[in-house]
């Protein structure tokens, strides 16, 4: 998905690497204006680090783990709750899909609960669970509840009838039909859903890390902005940036191989 | 030997005001290895009695035997090609064909062989392992038809299965069908609204009047099936059976001036 | 699909049909009031259906609800409108635009998946404790959105549609205003409709995570002092604002563009 001037892509085959080095050259442009606005001077220091102090002070939360252990508490946290909130949410939009009852039940509950921001619901669970791992994990798991249920759901509300009848004719046992047919024609939309759930789980661990928390990279962020030390402060956030981003990146490539036969994903091209 | 009974079938369907007569006291006999085609103006419900034949949809009233057995459901015994293909996109062409025989548990060696052949014969020799959205629209329908073909059952019912080519993908694929039918003399039963393709494939051909649908018309083709497609095509017999099954469709219609 | 049994029309029947719907809700709501009561939780974690009611009944009459509450929607609504005008432009820009598409779409690639509540610290240091750093939270959180609707949006416009217009002599300027952006409406209000319950959400959390005013501050402050009713109370207003914006937004969008088939 890489841009160029017309002219320059016609002059021949230019190689991935080369491609990939234009395709990310405005953000090498943005960090050069950064470093060039804080050297010069142009903003305050007290405001805004440097980039190169934000790079040496990343370096040396690297060099003694500091980064690495609170981002792993953090990845461990939102994945954890991604995780079970998935699977969770896959079957209860399988449910919801194939089952009138199930629809009736858990339709309105979906339904009225999706407007409400989880992050509300943190408070009363540190009520309930305390300051750790647990909220943490109950947090993002209902965040990332919804966005795959109704993802689920729709995906299997549009395999196309006529798919579901040639497999029964073909002698489809009915225990097989929602394994083997309506789950791998749902499987864009149930993946669409999961990349919403992961941008959710991100969210949700930093909000419930900076509200209250002992570890973490949020909480990391938010007590290095407290007292002050603005470099170390953008440093964390530089390291969840881009662990967020090569997340997603993860998760398209994985989408783009599993699946490599639906025509539509080829059409899609999300996030800008 | 009578495949496919239909006795006095009736369809409604619900609608806010009132019931909705789809199909009604429709009767029609298919002897084993008939090939019969179902015409008719849109929406006259050939397509809703493919469907209850499948066993898809149910039926409000009157008999449906296959084989001497009511209809209770979807079957291996009667194969179906739809016109949109219906193939499994995420499976690759040989997974399609293989699909039908997996489930009624045969043995690899034999899943492996009859894919092979399969493919062979309907000329999709390298192309094994791509998947559908690799595929044109008549090769897709090449693979529908195959994977029907794969678990072999008595009956094929088509509907309207090559309404989304284009003309001369069309023929090829007519004469195709017709040369797999003659080796295997399967009983056919196909629903389409194109008459021409209707008179040179089948044996009989059945008119259907519009809503609610009932058989009003039948016709017996008797052209001689062994030469080739130009030859069949501007033959005078023919033309003259296109041209009175054609009027008979247009009549149920509505055309005022037949 | 399925036919369902016809309900009996009239008053009673459309009563039935309104309790089948809701059924889930309440009984929740009355195994929650059960439990509460009998005992097996200590009122401290999960206080009685009454006793938020009463709560709500006496943050209201103090003036705890509304204030706050416009607190927070001001906030929200202040950065979604940024987000939304400054979103639109900027999406519309990349897709008639190669270098601006070639310029901004690595930065929106890297923006977009970020968790940007993580720039509370920041905002706070930045701009204050006060209505400012909200606003700009909430307008740099969903401007993404709104780039990456506005921009498909404006890519689907068959070309079809764009060569009638250059074919009867539209210039660049007026392409944009007067058939890209018309065309990709609904893409926006989709966006829009997308995005409010985001604007609620950082307007909320920032408030949670740094005060200054607002229903996420308040949330805080009851929890702190362990007032569990209020902290219940807090929720559900959450709970309402959201659903009730989200139904306004469905009544705005069959105002705004009738044309659209999904407005029906």
């Amino acid at each position: 998905m890489s841009f160029a001037p017309r002219t320059w892509l016609r002059s021949g085959a230019p190689s991935v690497s080369l491609r990939a080095a234009w395709h990310y050259l405005p953000i090498a442009i943005v960090l050069l204006a950064w470093q060039l606005v804080v050297e010069f001077d142009l903003v305050d220091r007290a405001f805004l680090p440097s980039f190169g102090e934000t790079l040496s002070a990343l370096w040396e939360m690297t060099r003694n783990g500091e980064i690495g252990f609170n981002l792993l508490v953090s990845i461990y946290r939102a994945f954890a709750g991604l995780a079970m909130g998935s699977i969770i949410g896959v079957a209860i939009g399988l449910a919801m899909a194939t089952s009138r009852r199930a629809d009736e039940f858990f339709g309105p509950l979906v339904a009225t609960t999706y407007s409400l921001p989880k992050s509300s619901l943190v408070p009363l669970f540190i009520l309930w669970f305390g300051i750790g791992d647990v909220t943490s994990i109950v947090s993002v798991l209902l965040a990332c509840l919804l966005p795959v249920i109704v993802s689920t759901y729709h995906g299997v509300q549009s395999v196309p009838p006529v798919i579901v009848w040639s497999a029964r004719a073909m002698g489809t046992p009915h225990h097989l039909i929602l394994w083997r047919i309506l789950l791998p024609s749902s499987l864009l939309s149930i993946f669409t859903g999961v990349r919403i759930a992961l941008g959710f789980c991100f969210v949700l661990t930093i909000s419930v890390e900076m509200i209250a928390a002992k570890t973490g990279i949020g909480k990391l962020i938010f007590l290095y902005g407290e007292n002050g030390a603005y470099a170390y402060m953008f440093g964390g956030l530089l390291a969840i940036v881009i662990v967020a981003y090569a997340a997603d990146r993860t998760l398209l490539a994985a989408m783009n191989h599993l699946l490599r036969w639906d025509d539509s994903i080829h059409a899609a091209h999300v996030g800008g | 030997m009578i495949s496919i009974c239909v006795k006095h079938l009736n369809k409604r369907y619900r609608a806010k005001d009132g019931d909705v007569a789809a199909l009604a006291d429709v009767d029609i006999d298919v002897a084993e290895g008939e090939f019969v085609t179902i015409v008719g103006p849109s929406g006259c419900g050939k397509s809703t009695l493919l469907y209850i034949l499948g066993g898809f949809i149910g039926a409000d009233g009157g008999i449906i035997e296959i084989n001497g057995k009511a209809v209770t459901g979807p079957g291996v015994d009667r194969g179906v090609v739809f016109q949109e293909y219906a193939l499994f996109p995420w499976l690759t062409v040989a997974q399609n064909i293989r699909y039908g025989l997996e489930m009624s548990g045969a043995p690899r060696q034999r899943c492996e062989e009859t894919v092979e052949r399969l493919v062979r014969t309907i000329g999709l020799q390298g192309f094994e392992h791509r998947f559908p959205r690799e595929l044109s629209g008549g090769m897709k329908q090449r693979v529908a038809i195959a994977r029907t073909l794969a678990y072999d059952p008595k009956i094929l019912l088509l509907d309207e299965p090559f309404g989304a080519l284009d003309a001369q993908t069309r023929e090829v694929m007519q004469d195709e069908l017709l040369r797999l039918w003659q080796a295997t003399r399967k009983t056919v039963m196909m629903v389409t609204h194109d008459v021409n393709e209707a008179v040179y494939l089948s044996e009989r051909v059945l008119v259907m009047s519009q809503r609610p649908g009932r058989i009003v018309q039948e016709f017996k083709v008797t052209i001689d099936r062994t030469c080739e497609r130009e030859v069949t095509v501007l033959n005078k017999n023919f033309n003259q059976l296109r041209n009175e099954v054609w009027l008979a469709v247009r009549r149920q219609a509505g055309a005022r001036s037949v | 699909m399925v036919e369902r049994a016809d309900a009996p029309y009239g008053p009673i029947g459309l009563a039935w049909a309104g309790l089948r719907h809701c059924y889930p809700l309440l009984l929740v709501i009355v195994a929650w009031e059960l439990v509460a009561r009998g005992g097996l939780v200590r009122a401290l974690f999960l206080p009685t259906v009454t006793a938020v009611l009463e709560q709500f009944w006496i943050l209201l009459v103090e003036g705890e609800i509304v204030g706050p509450l416009l607190v927070s929607l001001y906030r929200a609504f202040a950065g979604l409108m940024l987000a939304v005008v400054f979103g639109v432009f900027i999406g519309l820009l990349m897709a008639r635009s190669k270098w601006a598409k070639w310029a901004l779409d690595p930065l929106v690639s890297f923006a977009f998946p970020a968790p940007k509540i993580a720039f509370v610290p920041i905002f706070i240091l930045w701009f204050g404790i006060d209505h400012l750093s909200k606003i700009l939270l909430v307008a740099f959180t969903c401007i993404f959105p709104m780039i990456v609707a506005t921009y498909h949006g404006a890519v689907a416009v068959s070309r079809t549609v764009i060569w009638s217009a250059e074919a009867m002599g539209t210039p660049e300027g007026k392409m944009l205003y007067r058939i890209i952006f018309p065309a990709t409406k609904p893409h926006i209000f989709s966006g829009v409709r997308v995005t409010v319950p985001v604007a609620l959400i950082i307007a909320f959390t920032a408030e949670m995570i740094a005060g200054g005013g607002g229903v996420g501050a308040a949330l805080m402050f009851a929890q702190r002092f362990f007032q569990t009713p209020t902290v219940f109370v807090y929720i559900l207003i959450m709970l309402a604002t959201g659903l009730i914006l989200d139904r306004v937004m469905l009544r705005l969008r069959h105002w705004l563009i009738p044309w659209h088939d999904e407005s029906a």
